[in-house]
C-alpha cells in the first residue's frame, strides 16, 4: 500500500503498541491532540491515557522518565515536539542514558523520536538536524530514514532494539513523500545502508531528505551521461562502513551530502572511514556538500541559501566527474 | 528490610485535581502528613489580607537551629583584606533528645544503628586505603549523614527502588551491597560492580537490589526514579522510589522537572533533600532564598516535611510514611533532612572555609553518638556489653570486606572495550513485575490526516 512517510511512522508505532504491551508513548501534546505533527493521532483512544502520556514541557523529565521506565523492562517511545528541543535533555541522554550499559550493565530499550530538518522555513529553533550531537556519544543508535518503507521498518526495529535509539524524522518528508509499504509485519535492520540508486560514475553518500535531493540531481545528470550511485545510510550510528567502502570501490569518486553544518559534520567522519579503508580506490578528492556553518536562518531566501540544493549536487558532481 | 506490607493496587494515570480541589482528608489523617492544602485565613484582622492562604510543613525536629552564614571581609595579620565565611546565631544550644519513633521496634532500631556503624567504619577504612595509596582519585564521605542514609533506605520494601547520591554509601549497605563493593569501586578494581569502569557509589543493580546508578550530574536521578515508578505502575505495582539531592544539587533545573513530573503523574517518589549546609564550599544561603527547602513541596503540590537528619528515628518515620503513601498510590513526598556535612567535599578538601563553631555545633549532634546514647541509656535496648560487642563485630566485617577488595585484581587494559551496547542476547528485556494488562479502545486503526500527501 502507498503511505506517506508520516503515516508509515504512525503505523509502525501503532503496530508495536498493539503487539507489545510494554511499549508506551510519552511526550508533549501527544494525547488528545495527537502530537504537533499528528504522529500519535488516535493513539489515546485506542491505547488509553496510561500508555499515551501527555507530559509537562520538560524534556529532561521526559527522557529521564523514559529511561527509568525502561529499567523496569518497559519500551518507552518518547516524542520531542521538534528535535531542536532534544538539546534541553542533552545531559540526561549523554551522561545518563548513553553510558548506562557500558558503565553498569543496564540495558535501556527506549526510543527518542521527533521531527528534524529544514526546508519548511521553521527558523533556527525548528529546523535543525542535531544528529551529530549524538553520533559522538557512544551507546546511542541514531536513525535517519528517507522513505516510508524504511521509516516504518526502522521505527519498529528501534522499538524492539535493546538500546537507546534516537529516531530523526525529517519533517519536510512527512507528507511530501509517499511510497510502497507492505501490509505485513517487517523490520529494517538498524546499521544497514541501502543503495537508493545504482550507478557507475560517482557515489553520493547521504541520508534523510538529502536522498531525495540526490535523486533529483541524478535525473538531471543522467541526461548528461553522468550516472550517480546514491547510498542512503539510513542509520548514522552505527555507520554501515562496509556499504560505504563498497560504493567507493565501485565508482571511485565520492560526494558526501548532508543537511547540517559542514564543520564537525557526518561528512568528515565518512571521509575518514574512506581514507582508512578505501584510500587506494579513490580517483578524485572527497567532496562535501553541507549546510553553512551558522544557525539555520528563518527567511526563505536565506534558508534556501543555507541548505544544500539539487543544483549544488549537480555542480559538484560535474566537477568531480571531470576530475 | 524494615517492614513488610501488602501489595497495593496500582492507581491509574490520569487527571488528578490540584491541591485543595479535592481534599483527601482520609489520607491526611492516615498519613500524619498534612497535605499542603490551601486554607483561607478568616481570622485575620486586616481586610486586605482576608484572602491570604496558609500552608503547613510538618517539622518533626525537637530543635530549630537558627544561624546564618555570610561572607565577611576581615584583615589578616599583614593587614590584607580577606573574604571569609562567618556564622551568626545560637551555636551553644543544648543537644535535643532523640524523638521516639512511631514505628521502629527494638530490633529494627538496633539494626539501623548497626548499619550506621558499618557506614562510618567503612568510610574510615576507605580513608585509610586512600592514605595507603590504594584508592584511585578521591574519597567522598557521609560523615554526619549516616542516620539519613541508613534510616531512609531501611524504610524501603524489597521491591522498592532507590538511587543514592555520593554521600549515601550507607544506603547501599542497607540495601544489601557489601562494603567491598564500594571499596572496590574506589580502588577501580576488576571485581567492582562496574568492573573498573566507574568509581565511588556509581553503580546499580536492576535485578536484585533495585538500584539505579547515580551519575555525577545532580538532579538527573529524580525524573529517572519517577520513570521507574511509572514503569512499575504500568505493570500494576505502586512502588516507592527513593533518591536524594543536596541543598546544592536541588538548584538544578532537572530537579524541578523531575519532582514536577512525579507530582503531575502522582508517582511514588520519596525525595530526601539532604540540607547539609555546604555544597562543596558554598553555603546554603547562596543556593536558595526560602527558609526551608521543604517549602518547595508547596509549589509542587506535594507533601513536604522537615526532619532532623541526625536523628535516625525522625528520618525513618518520615521515610516510612512517605513509602506507605507511595505504596498506596498517593504520589511523591519531599523530605528535608537537616544536618551538616562533617568533612570537606572530598578527601582533598579540608573544609577550612567552614566556621569552626559550626563544626562544633554539629559534632555535638553526631548521629551515631546520639543514637548510641538513646539505645543504651534511654531505651536500654542495648546492654553495655552488647554495645561493646557491636562495633567489634562491625569492624570484623569491614576488615573481611577490605581484604576482599584489596585482593581483587586491577582490570586488564583490554577490558575497557566492549559492552557499549546491549547486543547478542546479553540481556533479556522483560517487564519486571509482569506483563502490563492493556485495555484497548474500540477505535481500530484508521488513516488520519497523517496520510495526507502534499505533492
Amino acid at each position: 500500500m502507498q503511505l506517506t512517510y508520516l503515516e508509515a511512522i504512525r503505523q509502525g508505532i501503532w503496530e508495536e503498541m498493539d503487539r507489545d504491551p510494554t511499549v508506551f508513548c510519552l511526550g508533549e501534546d501527544i494525547g488528545i491532540y495527537g502530537g504537533a505533527f499528528k504522529v500519535t493521532d488516535g493513539f489515546i483512544d485506542r491505547f488509553g491515557p496510561e500508555r499515551v502520556i501527555d507530559t509537562p514541557i520538560a524534556e529532561s523529565a521526559i527522557v529521564g522518565a523514559a529511561f527509568g521506565a525502561s529499567l523496569t523492562g518497559m519500551r518507552p517511545v518518547a516524542e520531542f515536539q521538534f528535535m531542536d528541543f532534544i538539546g534541553c535533555a542533552f545531559n540526561q541522554i549523554s551522561n545518563m542514558v548513553a553510558k548506562t550499559h557500558y558503565l553498569w550493565g543496564a540495558p535501556a530499550p527506549l526510543v527518542l523520536r521527533g521531527p528534524s530538518g529544514g526546508y519548511v522555513h521553521g527558523g533556527p529553533f525548528h529546523s535543525q538536524n542535531p544528529e551529530m550531537w549524538f553520533v559522538h556519544n557512544p551507546g546511542l543508535k541514531v536513525i535517519c530514514p528517507a522513505i516510508p518503507y524504511d521509516a516504518k521498518g526502522l521505527i519498529k526495529a528501534a522499538i524492539r532494539d535493546n538500546n537507546p535509539c534516537i529516531f530523526f524524522e525529517h519533517k519536510y518528508l512527512y507528507r511530501r513523500i509517499k511510497g510502497e509499504v507492505p501490509a505485513e509485519d517487517y523490520v529494517v535492520p538498524i546499521g544497514k545502508a541501502r543503495v537508493a540508486r545504482e550507478g557507475r560514475d560517482l557515489s553520493i553518500i547521504t541520508y534523510a531528505a538529502m536522498v531525495h535531493t540526490a535523486l533529483e540531481a541524478a535525473e538531471i545528470l543522467g541526461k548528461e551521461g553522468i550516472d550517480l550511485e546514491i547510498l542512503d545510510l539510513r542509520t548514522v550510528s552505527p555507520l554501515d562502513r562496509e556499504a560505504i567502502v563498497q560504493t567507493v570501490k565501485k565508482t571511485n569518486k565520492v560526494v558526501i551530502l548532508h543537511e547540517h553544518s559542514r564543520t564537525g559534520g557526518m561528512a568528515g567522519e565518512i571521509a575518514a572511514i574512506i581514507n582508512e579503508e578505501a584510500f587506494d580506490d579513490l580517483d578524485g578528492p572527497i567532496v562535501r556538500i553541507a549546510g553553512l556553518d551558522s544557525a539555520i536562518p528563518f527567511s526563505p531566501p536565506q534558508e534556501h541559501h543555507y541548505l544544500p540544493k539539487v543544483e549544488d549536487v549537480v555542480r559538484e558532481a560535474r566537477r568531480l566527474k571531470a576530475y | 528490610m524494615g517492614n513488610n506490607k501488602k501489595k497495593s493496587k496500582a492507581s491509574s494515570n490520569g487527571n488528578r485535581p490540584r491541591n485543595g480541589a479535592r481534599a483527601s482528608k482520609a489520607h491526611v489523617a492516615a498519613d500524619a502528613f498534612v497535605r499542603p492544602s490551601a486554607e483561607r485565613s478568616s481570622t485575620n484582622q486586616n481586610n486586605s489580607n482576608s484572602d491570604l492562604r496558609t500552608y503547613s510543613i510538618p517539622d518533626y525536629r525537637l530543635e530549630h537551629p537558627d544561624f546564618t552564614v555570610r561572607q565577611h571581609v576581615e584583615k589578616d595579620r599583614q593587614g590584607q583584606e580577606r573574604v571569609r565565611y562567618e556564622v551568626e546565631g545560637d551555636l551553644d544550644a543544648p543537644v535535643p533528645p532523640i524523638r521516639d519513633s512511631k514505628y521502629l521496634n527494638k530490633q529494627q532500631a538496633i539494626e539501623i544503628y548497626r548499619y550506621m556503624l558499618l557506614n562510618r567504619k567503612m568510610e574510615i577504612a576507605l580513608e585509610n586505603l586512600y592514605k595507603q595509596g590504594k584508592v584511585v582519585g578521591g574519597v567522598y564521605f557521609g560523615l554526619g549523614q549516616e542516620a539519613c542514609s541508613c534510616a531512609s533506605a531501611y524504610a524501603l520494601d524489597k521491591d522498592d527502588w532507590f538511587a543514592p547520591m555520593i554521600r549515601n554509601q550507607g544506603s547501599l549497605l542497607v540495601r544489601g551491597f557489601g562494603a567491598s563493593d564500594t571499596m572496590m569501586q574506589y580502588m577501580a578494581k576488576a571485581g567492582s560492580p562496574t568492573k573498573g569502569r566507574d568509581g565511588t557509589s556509581h553503580f546499580g543493580d536492576i535485578e536484585k537490589r533495585n538500584m539505579v546508578s547515580p551519575i555525577s550530574m545532580l538532579g538527573d536521578l529524580i525524573p529517572v526514579m519517577a520513570g521507574v515508578a511509572l514503569g512499575a505502575r504500568l505493570q500494576g505495582r505502586n512502588l516507592a522510589v527513593m533518591t536524594y539531592i543536596g541543598d546544592g544539587g536541588q538548584s538544578t533545573g532537572v530537579t524541578y522537572e523531575g519532582i514536577n513530573f512525579a507530582a503531575v503523574q502522582n508517582l511514588g517518589l520519596v525525595l530526601f533533600v539532604e540540607s547539609n549546609l555546604w555544597a562543596y564550599s558554598t553555603p546554603s544561603e547562596m543556593q536558595y532564598r526560602c527558609k526551608d527547602l521543604a517549602e518547595r513541596a508547596i509549589g509542587y503540590g506535594i507533601p513536604g516535611v522537615i526532619v532532623d537528619g541526625t536523628d535516625a528515628c525522625q528520618v525513618y518515620d518520615a521515610a516510612h510514611e512517605a513509602v506507605e503513601r507511595a505504596h498506596r498510590g498517593e504520589g511523591p513526598t519531599l523530605i528535608e533532612a537537616k544536618m551538616m556535612r562533617m568533612k570537606g567535599h572530598a578527601i582533598h578538601d579540608a573544609a577550612s572555609y567552614v566556621p569552626k563553631a559550626m563544626f562544633d555545633f554539629w559534632k555535638r549532634r553526631d548521629p551515631i553518638a546520639r543514637f548510641e546514647n538513646y539505645l543504651v541509656k534511654e531505651k536500654k535496648w542495648l546492654t553495655p556489653k552488647e554495645n561493646q560487642d557491636l562495633p567489634t563485630e562491625v569492624e570484623r566485617i569491614i576488615e573481611e570486606e577490605r581484604e576482599i577488595a584489596v585482593n581483587s585484581p586491577m582490570p586488564t587494559p583490554e577490558s575497557a572495550e566492549g559492552g557499549v551496547f546491549c547486543e547478542d542476547g546479553c540481556h533479556e528485556i522483560k517487564p519486571k513485575y509482569g506483563m502490563p494488562k492493556v485495555k484497548k479502545g474500540t477505535g481500530g486503526f484508521k488513516e488520519t490526516e497523517a496520510a495526507v500527501h502534499l505533492k
